[in-house]
């Protein structure tokens, strides 16, 4: 029987359904779950950003937390105290080595101060470019005055002239597709709300 | 083949029979995720996991299933098995999901899951083609672990994460990046071929 033209149809379309449905089922239930961890992380990585201490590091804790200190309009955030605007975070993005990175710019209402950086999305190479996920290299975007750039050029890796940030060590392409799409995007955040 | 015991089965897969440093094979995932220990241990049970299930899953069908759309028939449920550690990942362990990113997807074309398919479960009973998956996954895990602790220690100066060594210590951008996985890897294979035969160089010494 498994050698006539049928019996390896049926069995492979029985087999592929039997695991659709199985895999179906998972996404499905799992679904809201996902959405709720990428909710959590994308509120603790704004929080980040702004440098707003969280104390409370449950689901619930975390949404009001940034329910109260922070407004969303489209994809920009606005860090208010009150009714005084602190800063913004808006998104920038661009290809990295593997996939394309999302990642959130902090600034200053004044525009003249990075407030923080984080990174939504990104698949670089664990241990290498994924490394751009570590305190280390973020940590250097807080409190980075910008006042003085020149129009993109806000972010430029040691030891070039003017640098004021360190790249990440055999990641050369993520860190420089990193400071490209950043100085882009920064320039052009600045340049529209200056415009406006 | 010989039935063998599940004794037989575990000391082959961890040991003599070292998926990576005995077949060579699954050396593109070992060189890639092991300058971090966290990265190469959950690689390592996401392939422990995806090879035991795979082959009892290959092996319960085995009967049912064609000769010829064999491999049609592995490569699926091998995918639909990384899916779900995917899945998993992505709803109960968001953190680690993130840290594995690509490498999660990359379980499917390791060269062991197929290869344990093909050599073992087409031809054995379900239960121990299970244990013949596990017994690859904890060989393979034992060696990504193996070379990740001296390239995460080295490269980084801390061992799953934390800081061992203190400021003093220089990191070697080499050991993480990947040639340090070759020298590495090479020395793991020289140092296990010639303990594992030891016995047969004494012997021939003596006679």
């Amino acid at each position: 029987m498994k050698k006539t033209f049928w019996y390896p149809i049926v069995f492979m379309s029985i087999l592929t359904a039997i695991f659709t449905f199985v895999l179906a089922f998972m996404e499905v239930s799992t679904a809201d779950k996902v959405a709720e961890n990428q909710k959590y992380d994308l509120q603790t990585k704004i929080l980040y950003v702004f440098d707003i201490p969280v104390s409370d590091t449950s689901v619930d804790g975390v949404n009001s937390l940034f329910t109260q200190k922070i407004e969303e309009d489209g994809d920009l955030f606005i860090y208010k105290d009150g009714d005084t605007v602190l800063g913004y975070a808006f998104p920038a993005a661009g290809p990295g080595l593997w996939g394309g990175i999302v990642a959130y710019v902090g600034i200053s209402e004044d525009y003249s101060t990075l407030l923080g950086l984080t990174f939504i999305t990104q698949s670089e190479t664990p241990g290498l470019g994924g490394r751009i996920e570590d305190e280390e290299f973020l940590g250097q975007f807080r409190n980075l005055d910008v006042s003085q750039a020149t129009a993109g050029s806000y972010i430029v890796y040691n030891p070039s002239p003017g640098g004021n940030v360190d790249a990440i060590a055999g990641a050369t392409l993520t860190s420089k597709s990193v400071a490209n799409f950043m100085n882009e995007d920064i320039h052009r955040f600045i340049s529209e709300r200056r415009g406006e | 083949m010989a039935k063998q015991s599940s004794k037989e089965i575990f000391s082959l897969g961890v040991w003599s029979d070292n998926p990576v440093f005995r077949q060579l094979i699954g050396i593109c995932s070992a060189l890639a995720v092991t300058n971090s220990l966290t990265n190469s241990l959950i690689m390592g049970l996401g392939l422990t996991f995806v090879t035991a299930l795979s082959s009892f899953t290959i092996s319960a069908i085995r009967q049912f299933t064609p000769k010829h759309i064999r491999m049609m028939v592995q490569v699926l449920i091998i995918a639909a098995y990384v899916i779900m550690v995917d899945i998993f990942l992505k709803a109960y362990l968001p953190e680690f999901s993130k840290t594995l990113g690509a490498y999660v997807g990359l379980i499917i074309t390791n060269c062991i899951i197929m290869g344990r398919a093909e050599a073992f479960a087409q031809k054995n009973k379900p239960w121990p083609s299970f244990l013949d998956g596990v017994a690859n996954g904890i060989g393979y895990s034992a060696v990504l672990l193996f070379i990740a602790f001296f390239r995460e220690l080295m490269g980084f100066g801390t061992l799953f994460g934390f800081r061992i060594l203190g400021d003093w210590w220089t990191s070697w951008t080499i050991m993480i990046m990947p040639p340090s996985a070759f020298f590495l890897l090479a020395i793991v294979i020289w140092i296990s071929y010639n303990v594992q035969h030891k016995n047969e160089k004494s012997g021939v010494a003596k006679s």
